[in-house]
């Protein structure tokens, strides 16, 4: 009962074909007011000075994630831990256990959509509800 | 740079695809054999060679196992495989490019090959071509240029004539030359004088030259039009010459694809091999290749036929679903072509590329196990001794890895395989391994494939995967037998009951899967759903009925019971729990305790245990008197404390925000939420287990109180009933807006008995016991509603079919044991018994009818809203937020500027709308903290400190609305405080107690306290960069499509009005229907306290037919004359408000579609016009008056043609002032009803979105998807956060026109080939693709998915660096020169 099958090819047709060509004129319209326009060069590959980072300053919990995940492995591969365990000898929490403390040694590099990047250090994150 | 974790070094990362069309010289340079062969094997030889150049050729690689392959000399799981070629005899159409072949032959000259296009267009448009990079506006400029050259006719270089191009189904082109050119051109007549002398000497011939003028373009013309096409037009067909050429899309030369994907099968059973289809039709067409070049100098015909032939077939190949007239389609058996190969669910994109088969995955019957933790999940040991993770050996864990190893693969905590590090990509098995040794052996860096262990993380998944809380990690439990077992309070999300389900259990193969699905994926992180932000795992069923009955104000425990109950918490974690008794209720004769004791001392064990909870709220059934409530329906919760109220659902289930757990989950995380769920879990179960807690027959017995009282409703509801079907037939009954007298009727039945049921339902409600064991569920919200009991014990009620009662399915009858056209509501479907005192067999059958319906339903709508998902998925799965906080694509295209306007998670709403429950949080502030040696602050001072805490440089990250509601609400509170100082005030000699001051106190530090949290929890709010909010939203609107039942009609304000409603209007918003089922044009009016003057308007708008305000319609003849009378009836149309007059309605005569002269028709008094049939026309004047006497009642005399129906919709004016009217217009036409006088132009709207944006435009007609989206779920009590459907709005329409959520939107909105290829239409769009030359880049999430790369959303938008911790730059050493001691001292005059 669980994966009902059904087959969207078949469903789809119903609707109605619609006339495509209808509006391409707005389309080609717009595209000449475009080329009027000046292109705002991209920060492609360049890097946001640190005064000048605008991205939030908490760490969201995919850089958690990922961050955790990265030491984690390379905790498992027998890479150096920076903190005190007592017992623990699941990589994963030992990686917990860094970042509580901010001694993960990892970069995140945060590209913003223009291609640019800033790059924030794990002890300059604040990291909340962990 | 931290680039994903890879095992192997060889991965190359693949950037973008670039489709082409291969030309004939590419296949042979990709090819390793020339393929002419007909026959597949040698012939005589009994080994089954496959024969040298044939289509089997071992040179394309192999099939077979024990064969390697002639080309690379690897064996089957090794060669990729090798293409071989084959050369065609005569050139023919590509079936996939045969629509843009059309396109190029019309956009050029068949003469010249150049494009058909003026100069001076040309060059402009050849700019703007090779500018474009965008697929989306190369696809619009290929139409416009298509649309231009089809205009032309005469070519501008060679003055060539040209005409309209066409396909011949199955696989010709005509062209018809002077389909544009008048008759009697010269054109013409030039073309024509060519044959005469043909036709001089053969008469016959004359027959057979037909008029229109239709040449057939066979390929080999085509192919030689294409090639002289000049290089510079080529910008103008929109191809790009360096990866396809339009010659190329005439074949003259095939490629063989590999052995290995067209693998024969040797047969077990008799001799000879059974053959893939490709390997058939390419020998198929081989042999007719052969056969051409054998007859090249046979008879034309018959080449011409074999050509045909092989046409065909090479286009079966590619596409076998084409369509073929019958006589040639050769009774092919179906076969599979290469399009056939890729599309549909099972096709290489959505079955192989989409979606993969797994390793490491499990999948059984599930059961409930209320002692596992929320996030745990029971597995079995068979199952955990069969899945493995690959743990890498550790300082940390050697120890434990060799005893795993030790215990080998049979003994639970063992290990599989291991993989040392010397040895990379070889495991051993420890089956047959001396395993002490191999213990022993162990050293760091080895890789042990141990069992599935306690606490590993694994991800858990129940089909169908609506939405993100369909699959999360749970912590592995290992358990004896043989189902998976989870916590019931994770049912809702997954959808799972315990009636045989089946669920699936997956195990993350390294360190990063783990850590995400841990933190992204986990139940704790899912507590909430994204929908609304309301809880979505919490306590269900017997923890709801066992929490409910012990936390009745009756329930006390003595000492050994008390402790019992409190101690059943003690496990897991929790062991070693001190747990502080409180002090008991009741001192003597007894020590007891009561249940809301023991209840609160399970929320927070001890006094060291952080978690306090305060939470002030009523349940459904509240009454009045609050904690004096006499359902106990006030629940108060203070500092952890159960301080009154009995909990139900709506405390500690699903779905809700003043509930418990959420509470606590705000305030103190997930974590001790997920927790106290589970204590509340063992304990509501351990209490029932000892209270007990049955149903039985004697539940469900009526007592006499209820059975006369049921009769007494029933007596006076068909009493009512009999009275409507009294008026009917009087004629009396008033007639609804827009109703005939029947379906007022129906209407005014089916309220009045669906008014019986409930009644009987309240009447159960109040005779039952507050034992009765289904009451007690229908209150505590486990199990079973009101309606359940009162259909159980009072009265089933009312059987619906399509929202209406049982229609006829005899003769004017529901069934034959009634009489005709009886409207009684027995005969209709009313089942006045109970489940318990059983059904008559009339009754029974009304009852399956309904019940029957409902199975149909749910049938019907799985489908639909699957699909209705898949769509909405597959269009908004890569919108994500950017660390800018825009909402973009994968193209980085803007959706939104702020995600949902504020840029807040609607996972993290606590109120209805806002971030923060400000009301409940300062009640937790101030009982957190009482700071009892702090004085009250005085309401003035309440606003003005926190006015002045607010305009702190702190806060400026707060949104101005929120703001806002902070400061409305400060003010709020301080009102409350004054109030209350000033009523104690009032006394002024009176000495002020101390307990004055807890009366609406609020201290500075708790003032400051609550404004910083409010700042904290706006903050963590806010939205998380890299969410993929498309998905989200997605989900979040399908999902709850499943749960609408499917057509459903509702009535608008006003009876009349229906519209569609449920999964129906879902489709028709997301589709963007042009017309939707019911649209409906809510105007305002000017003046629009006035029920006459809406009814003007209602005229103005409303369609008025002649015959409709005529008394009568009149022949009358006369010796001299004979004419049409109409005789007006004023007074109706006085009624109806309708602005004509005799003149006006002349004018409407005259300018109708009966084309009545001016003269003909004369308005001889205020009532009477006088119509005269027309003498000029050639009928006669007997038969004119007829149509006309019939055709003239038809006129519209006043209103909008397309408007049937308007009505006036009250609205109810709750605050006492004059009722308010509006119009509801049924109808397409808002520009017209905008334009109406008297109706307010600024504020009307419909709910047709394309309507509204075509008058409105684009911004409107985001509006109203949101408003109408908005509008239909919530009329099915669902809520979803307005900030999805704000996505799904600004999506559909940030294109600058609506864009449905259909194969046709979603190809205007998405630029990927891919992620179109694997939506619909999958073969149309890869040739499409490859004819423009389209580069594909991977960015998108099905790109990514399909070329197996991590996609650029969560957890991809970023990547990670190694920090260096370096030292200082290098120090500068000093130079031995550098030293001045280390120089010769100057000898200063030594030459002097």
């Amino acid at each position: 009962m669980a994966d009902e099958e059904f087959d969207g090819d078949d469903v789809g047709d119903e609707f109605e074909e619609v006339e495509e060509d209808e509006n391409l004129d707005d389309l080609q319209e717009g595209e000449e007011d475009e080329n009027q326009m000046e292109l705002v060069p991209a920060g492609e590959g360049h890097q946001v000075p640190q005064q000048k980072r605008i991205t939030t300053p908490y760490m969201t919990k995919y850089e958690r994630a990922r961050v955790l995940g990265t030491r984690a492995l390379q905790i498992a591969m027998c890479a150096p831990v920076m903190v005190e365990i007592d017992g623990e000898s699941d990589p994963l929490q030992i990686a917990a256990k860094e970042l509580r403390e901010r001694k993960i040694p990892i970069i995140i590099r945060r590209y913003l959509p223009d291609g640019s990047y800033e790059d924030w250090g794990i002890d300059e994150l604040i990291i909340s509800d962990f | 740079m931290k680039e994903q974790y890879r095992e192997t070094d060889v991965v190359r990362n693949i950037l973008e695809i670039q489709f082409g069309v291969l030309s004939a010289q590419d296949m042979q340079q990709l090819s390793h054999v020339h393929v002419v062969a007909q026959e597949l094997y040698q012939s005589g030889s009994t080994a089954r060679n496959p024969a040298p150049h044939g289509v089997l050729d071992r040179h394309m690689g192999t099939s077979q196992k024990d064969v390697t392959c002639e080309t690379c000399a690897k064996n089957l799981s090794d060669c990729i495989g090798h293409y071989g070629y084959l050369d065609l005899a005569r050139p023919v159409y590509h079936v996939g490019y045969f629509k843009n072949t059309i396109h190029i032959l019309q956009n050029i000259c068949k003469i010249c090959s150049h494009v058909l296009l003026k100069p001076k267009d040309k060059g402009t448009l050849c700019e703007q071509a090779k500018r474009i990079n965008s697929y989306l506006q190369k696809k619009a400029l290929y139409k416009r240029i298509n649309e231009l050259c089809k205009k032309m006719s005469v070519c501008p270089y060679c003055t060539a004539q040209n005409g309209i191009v066409k396909k011949l189904p199955p696989l010709k082109i005509v062209h018809e030359k002077f389909r544009t050119v008048k008759k009697g051109d010269p054109i013409i007549t030039d073309y024509f004088s060519q044959f005469d002398t043909a036709l001089e000497y053969n008469k016959d011939l004359e027959s057979q030259l037909s008029s229109t003028v239709a040449e057939f373009l066979n390929p080999s013309q085509v192919l030689d039009l294409f090639e002289r096409i000049p290089l510079v037009d080529l910008p103008l067909l929109c191809m790009d010459q360096r990866f396809s050429h339009p010659k190329d899309l005439i074949l003259t030369r095939l490629l063989v694809p590999p052995n290995c994907i067209r693998p024969s099968v040797i047969s077990e059973l008799k001799s000879g091999t059974n053959e893939d289809d490709i390997t058939i039709m390419l020998a198929e067409i081989i042999f007719l290749n052969n056969l051409i070049n054998k007859r090249s100098a046979g008879k034309v015909q018959s080449i011409q036929d074999s050509w045909e032939h092989l046409q065909l077939h090479v286009a079966f190949i590619m596409n076998s679903e084409i369509s073929v007239p019958h006589d040639l389609s050769m009774a092919r058996k179906s076969s599979r072509g290469f399009v056939q190969r890729l599309k549909g669910k099972q096709g290489r994109f959505r079955g192989n590329l989409s979606g993969k088969r797994v390793d490491f995955s499990s999948r059984t019957v599930i059961s409930p196990d209320p002692n596992l933790r929320i996030n745990e999940v029971g597995v079995p040991v068979e199952v955990a001794k069969l899945l493995s993770y690959p743990e890498k050996i550790t300082a940390h864990n050697i120890n434990l890895m060799r005893q795993l190893v030790r215990n080998g693969p049979d003994v639970h905590p063992g290990a599989l395989f291991v993989e040392p590090r010397t040895t990379p990509g070889t495991k051993k098995s420890m089956r047959y391994v001396n395993r002490e040794r191999m213990a022993a052996e162990l050293k760091q860096g080895d890789i042990v494939e141990r069992h599935l262990m306690d606490g590993d993380i694994v991800l858990y998944n129940r089909q169908p995967s609506l939405h993100k809380m369909s699959i999360m990690s749970h912590r592995v439990r290992v358990l004896p037998w043989r189902t998976f077992r989870f916590n019931e309070c994770v049912c809702t999300p997954y959808n799972a009951d315990f009636d045989g389900d089946e669920m699936n259990l997956h195990v993350p193969q390294t360190e990063e899967a783990r850590a995400e699905a841990l933190i992204l994926m986990g139940v704790t992180s899912n507590l909430v759903t994204p929908r609304h932000g309301a809880l979505i795992i919490g306590a269900t069923q017997d923890f709801l009925t066992g929490s409910y009955l012990l936390t009745q104000k009756d329930q006390f425990f003595d000492k050994e019971h008390a402790c019992a109950l409190v101690t059943s918490i003690l496990a897991g974690k929790e062991a070693s729990y001190k747990i502080d008794l409180p002090a008991p209720a009741i001192m003597k004769p007894q020590q007891l305790w009561t249940g809301k004791q023991i209840f609160s001392a399970i929320i927070r064990p001890n006094k060291k245990f952080p978690v306090l909870c305060n939470l002030i709220t009523k349940r459904k059934d509240y009454t009045k008197g609050e904690e004096l409530c006499s359902n106990e329906a006030w629940v108060i919760i203070r500092n952890s404390e159960l301080l009154a109220g009995a909990l139900d659902k709506s405390l500690l289930g699903s779905g809700s925000k003043k509930n418990i757990f959420y509470v606590i989950k705000k305030d103190y995380g997930d974590i001790y939420a997920a927790d106290c769920m589970w204590r509340v879990a063992r304990l509501s179960t351990l209490f029932l287990m000892n209270h007990g807690f049955s149903i039985g027959i004697g539940d469900v017995m009526p007592g006499t109180g209820l059975l006369t009282r049921k009769q007494e409703l029933l007596d006076a509801g068909y009493g009512k009933c009999d009275e409507f079907i009294g008026q009917l037939k009087e004629g009396t009954l008033h007639c609804q807006p827009g109703c005939s007298a029947e379906e007022t009727l129906e209407q005014l039945i089916l309220k009045e008995l669906s008014t019986i049921r409930d009644k009987a339902g309240k009447a159960c409600v109040m005779e039952l016991h507050k034992t009765n064991a289904a009451l007690i569920m229908a209150i505590s919200g486990s199990k079973g509603s009101f309606i359940n009991i009162s259909q159980m014990i009072a009265c089933v009620g009312q059987q619906a079919i399509g929202g209406k009662r049982v229609p006829n399915g005899f003769e004017d009858r529901a069934l034959p044991h009634y009489d005709r056209h009886s409207k009684i509501p027995a005969a209709k479907g009313f089942v006045s018994n109970s489940f318990f005192s059983g059904m008559t067999p009339t009754e029974f059958i009304f009852h399956t009818m309904a019940g029957r319906e409902g199975l149909v339903d749910t049938a019907v709508k799985t489908s639909e809203t699957g699909y209705m998902q898949r769509r909405l998925v597959k269009s908004l799965e890569d919108l994500y937020v950017a660390y800018d906080m825009t909402v973009r694509n994968s193209t980085q295209d803007i959706i939104q500027f702020k995600y949902g306007g504020d840029g807040l998670d609607p996972t993290e709403m606590e109120g209805s709308v806002g971030p923060i429950d400000l009301e409940r949080l300062l009640e937790h502030i101030r009982a957190k903290n009482p700071c009892s040696e702090e004085d009250p602050l005085t309401g003035s001072d309440i606003i003005q400190l926190a006015d002045k805490y607010l305009a702190e440089d702190l806060f400026k990250e707060l949104s101005s609305e929120f703001k806002k509601e902070l400061k409305t609400f400060m003010e709020k509170f301080s009102k409350r405080v004054d109030k209350i100082r000033s009523r104690l005030g009032r006394a002024k000699n009176r000495k002020i107690f101390p307990v004055e001051r807890h009366l609406e106190r609020l201290t500075f530090t708790q003032l400051v306290n609550f404004l910083n949290a409010c700042l904290d929890r706006y903050q963590s709010a806010v939205m998380e960069p890299g969410t993929a909010v498309g998905a989200l939203c997605a989900q979040s609107i399908g999902e709850p499509g499943t749960q609408m039942t499917l057509k459903t009609f509702h009535f608008a304000g006003v009876a009349a009005m229906n519209i569609t409603l449920g999964v129906p209007r879902i489709l028709e918003i997301i589709n963007a229907s042009r017309s939707i089922s019911t649209p409906i044009i809510t105007a305002k009016l000017k003046c629009d306290t006035d029920p006459e003057k809406a009814r003007q308007v209602k005229g103005r708008i409303e369609k008025t037919l002649l015959g409709e305000v005529c008394e009568y319609v009149e022949e009358v003849f006369l010796p001299d004359d004979c004419f049409l009378l109409l005789k007006l009836a004023m007074d109706r149309i006085r009624l109806l408000k309708v602005e004509v007059d005799a003149h006006s309605i002349k004018y409407a005569i005259c300018t109708s579609k009966l084309k009545i002269k001016d003269s003909d028709v004369r308005v001889e008094s205020d009532t009477i016009i006088t119509v005269r049939p027309s003498r000029t026309k050639a009928s006669a004047m007997y038969y004119q008056l007829q149509h006309l006497k019939q055709h003239i009642t038809k006129v519209i005399i006043k209103g909008l043609p397309s408007v049937n129906r308007a009505v006036i919709n009250q609205i109810d004016s709750s605050s006492g002032g004059a009722s308010r009217y509006e119009l509801l217009v049924e109808g397409d036409n808002l520009q017209e009803v905008i334009a109406t006088y008297g109706v307010d132009g600024t504020r009307c709207t419909s709910n047709n979105t394309y309507e509204v944006f075509a008058t409105l435009g684009i911004e409107a007609a985001r509006a109203t998807v949101i408003k109408e989206i908005t509008a239909t779920m919530e009329n099915h009590g669902l809520s979803v956060d307005h900030r999805h459907v704000m996505l799904l709005a600004d999506l559909m329409t940030c294109r600058g026109q609506v864009l449905g959520i259909t194969r046709h939107g979603l190809s205007k909105m998405k630029e990927s080939v891919l992620m179109l290829a694997s939506f619909e239409r999958t073969a149309d769009h890869l040739f499409d693709a490859a004819y423009h030359g389209q580069s594909n880049p991977i960015k998108g999430v099905s790109d990514c998915i399909i070329m197996g790369k991590p996609m650029n959303i969560g957890t991809g938008v970023f990547k990670l660096l190694h920090k260096h911790t370096r030292d200082n730059k290098l120090k500068k050493r000093n130079l031995i020169f550098d030293h001045p001691d280390m120089h010769i001292p100057a000898m200063n005059g030594a030459w002097s």
